[in-house]
């Protein structure tokens, strides 16, 4: 028994040091490419061998069965592997083999604001699948750091930083002179008006945030000038400053509704952090339309396997915590009393 | 190199020059005037993270910068291993406090930034913390690593433990903090990203440096400390991935991935 165990830690410290070896490989050649390499069969038979070992040492070693904290942490382990496994790629074709259970695992959807949709085109091949729901997007928006700030930079390499503030004069010294904020557009284009070319907010869908300045300089008259967030390079330069544009995305918002028939059954905006969970599936703010705003691009991810993984790793904390914390502050507290 | 030229700079340099102070008086067997220093220090230390904090208007720990000035705040770390574990090394821990500053003061750029949607969330200042803990506990329990190798022990007055023991101690400290720093992340990283594991090279460097002290627990399990060299080895590789993990991963082109805005 004592040799059958040795061999069982032997072989214990071995997996270690190959899975040790395959993470730093994984690390070098990329997250894409390491996801597929972890996934390939000869690492799927390492996974299983993996499993295996621990579930034949919590048999074999009577400890790890008596000592509650090791028990949680090699336990936890296998609901790991065993989730993982459940929710891969692998796993989900397995279920649809055995059970007959056709999952989307993970994919992509765009819907356009207005409209409803359930199709997902799936990660990693050209299909599309529907879903046995449909999501409509009433309203995607974007949402900003403030106050914005307007960088101006002189050739000399003096530079200031003003609040986008419209209405607004700052002073730039002795030198420099003033800017003032005249407008902030949201979507800028310019038009004719009795026969000049002039500048308007359009509010049909597209993007091309702008503001429009006024610099005055000593002896000189005020100038304006156009400042574009997307076009940093494209603003009239009167030789002097050189100015640009930055706003800060503090969130993306996708507000939806989940219909069912014709009915809608659950809302939520999601934002990145706060995904929507529905039906056997989590929808994630993935992307947008980054040209008009009109569309949002959600990311669509089976929850098969997630919760054991989840039990996992609270065995796995609070035996950790447990075993080599807890269990000595305790007997410390005991020792003490008595 | 760059010298901050700024209040943040300053309370960085003290806090430095405080702990370099502390360390050199106290190799030169002023142990409680070394101690004040080191206090000192750390008093500063602690003013420095506070007035990045109201600076930025979010917990600093976003990127290399802010990461280090936390790493900078040691002492707690000296304390509960001098008191609850019998761990010395109180001169090491300044020297490592001077250390882990000095990027954080020449280094890295202080440009305060704004946190991106992905990193707004209740799980930023646990994960982030926990293994800033982890690592200060396992860069502590590799320190006795190496006076193991070198054969340095503890004074027989000192009422301390031998170095091989103590680096057993501090790992076991330290090791759950790492375990809980690695789920707090997979869970986040499923609530921004859609995947609890999405083999990125951050995420596969920190689960190889779980794994190194995890290779720690079973040799020292198999052998006990009849090879107590190996076990100090399994502790400084465990610390040689952790050092990968927190910079060579960050500042490298060689890994490019989801955590790039730690940089």
């Amino acid at each position: 028994m004592y040799k059958y165990r040795r061999t069982i830690m032997w072989l214990a410290l071995a997996l270690i040091i190959v899975l040790i070896a395959l993470s730093i490989y994984g690390a070098f050649i990329g997250a894409e490419r390491a996801q597929q390499f972890f996934n390939q069969p000869p690492l799927v038979v390492y996974w299983t061998a993996l499993a295996a070992l621990l579930i034949i040492g919590i048999a074999a070693f009577r400890r790890l069965l008596r000592v509650p904290g090791l028990l949680l942490i090699h336990a936890g382990c296998v609901l790991i592997l065993a989730g993982g496994m459940w929710g891969s790629r692998g796993g989900h074709n397995l279920q649809k083999k055995l059970f007959g259970i056709d999952k989307i695992r993970s994919g992509r959807m765009a819907i356009y604001e207005g409209k409803s949709d359930n199709h997902v085109a799936l990660d990693g091949s050209r299909e599309q699948k529907e879903l046995p729901f449909s999501l409509k997007l009433k309203d995607f928006r974007i949402e900003y750091y403030q106050p914005v700030y307007l960088q101006i930079l002189t050739h000399e390499g003096r530079q200031w930083k003003v609040p986008v503030e419209v209405g607004k004069e700052f002073p730039l010294g002795d030198e420099a002179g003033t800017i003032k904020i005249i407008k902030a557009y949201e979507n800028f284009k310019i038009g004719m008006e009795d026969g000049k070319s002039a500048p308007f907010d359009d509010p049909s869908p597209g993007l091309n945030p702008a503001i429009e300045v006024q610099i005055t300089q000593p002896g000189s008259q005020a100038a304006t000038q156009y400042v574009f967030e997307r076009f940093p390079g494209h603003s009239h330069d009167q030789g002097k400053f050189s100015l640009s544009y930055h706003r800060v995305i503090s969130d993306y918002i996708s507000e939806l509704q989940i219909i069912e028939g014709d009915k809608v059954v659950a809302e939520k905006d999601i934002e990145v952090n706060h995904p929507l969970r529905f039906g056997g599936y989590h929808f994630y703010q993935s992307s947008y339309d980054d040209k008009a705003g009109q569309y949002t691009v959600l990311q669509v991810v089976s929850d098969t396997g997630l919760y054991v993984v989840y039990a996992g790793y609270w065995m796995l904390c609070l035996g950790v915590i447990w075993h080599l914390w807890l269990r000595h502050i305790f007997s410390r507290f005991k020792a003490k009393s008595t | 190199m760059e010298i901050k030229y700024t209040i943040q700079g300053l309370l960085v340099y003290m806090t430095i020059a405080a702990y370099l102070l502390a360390f050199v008086i106290t190799i030169l067997r002023r142990p409680k005037v070394g101690h004040a220093l080191y206090l000192l220090g750390f008093a500063i230390a602690v003013c420095s993270f506070g007035y990045r904090w109201y600076h930025v208007r979010h917990v600093p720990l976003q990127n290399l910068f802010e990461v280090f000035l936390c790493l900078g705040m040691i002492y707690p770390v000296s304390l509960i291993c001098r008191k609850a574990l019998r761990v010395g090394g109180y001169a090491a821990d300044m020297l490592i406090g001077a250390i882990v500053l000095f990027p954080a003061g020449f280094v890295f750029n202080a440009e305060p930034q704004q946190l991106p949607p992905a990193l707004q969330s209740w799980l930023f200042t646990p994960h982030v913390a926990v293994y800033m803990f982890s690592y200060i506990f396992m860069a502590k329990a590799t320190f006795q690593a190496i006076c193991q190798l070198v054969g340095k022990n503890p004074k027989p007055g000192e009422n301390l433990l031998g170095p091989e023991q103590a680096t057993y101690r501090i790992i076991c400290i330290g090791f759950p903090l790492l375990t809980l720093g690695l789920f707090l992340g997979s869970y986040w990283g499923k609530l921004a990203w859609g995947d609890y594991w999405g083999w990125d090279p951050k995420e596969l460097w920190s689960l190889a440096s779980w794994l190194v002290f995890l290779g720690y627990f079973h040799f020292r399990y198999m052998f006990g400390k009849k090879h107590p060299r190996m076990n100090s080895l399994w502790a400084i590789a465990g610390m040689a991935a952790i050092i990968i993990t927190l910079l060579w991963v960050n500042l490298s082109r060689l890994f490019p991935g989801l955590h790039s805005y730690a940089t």
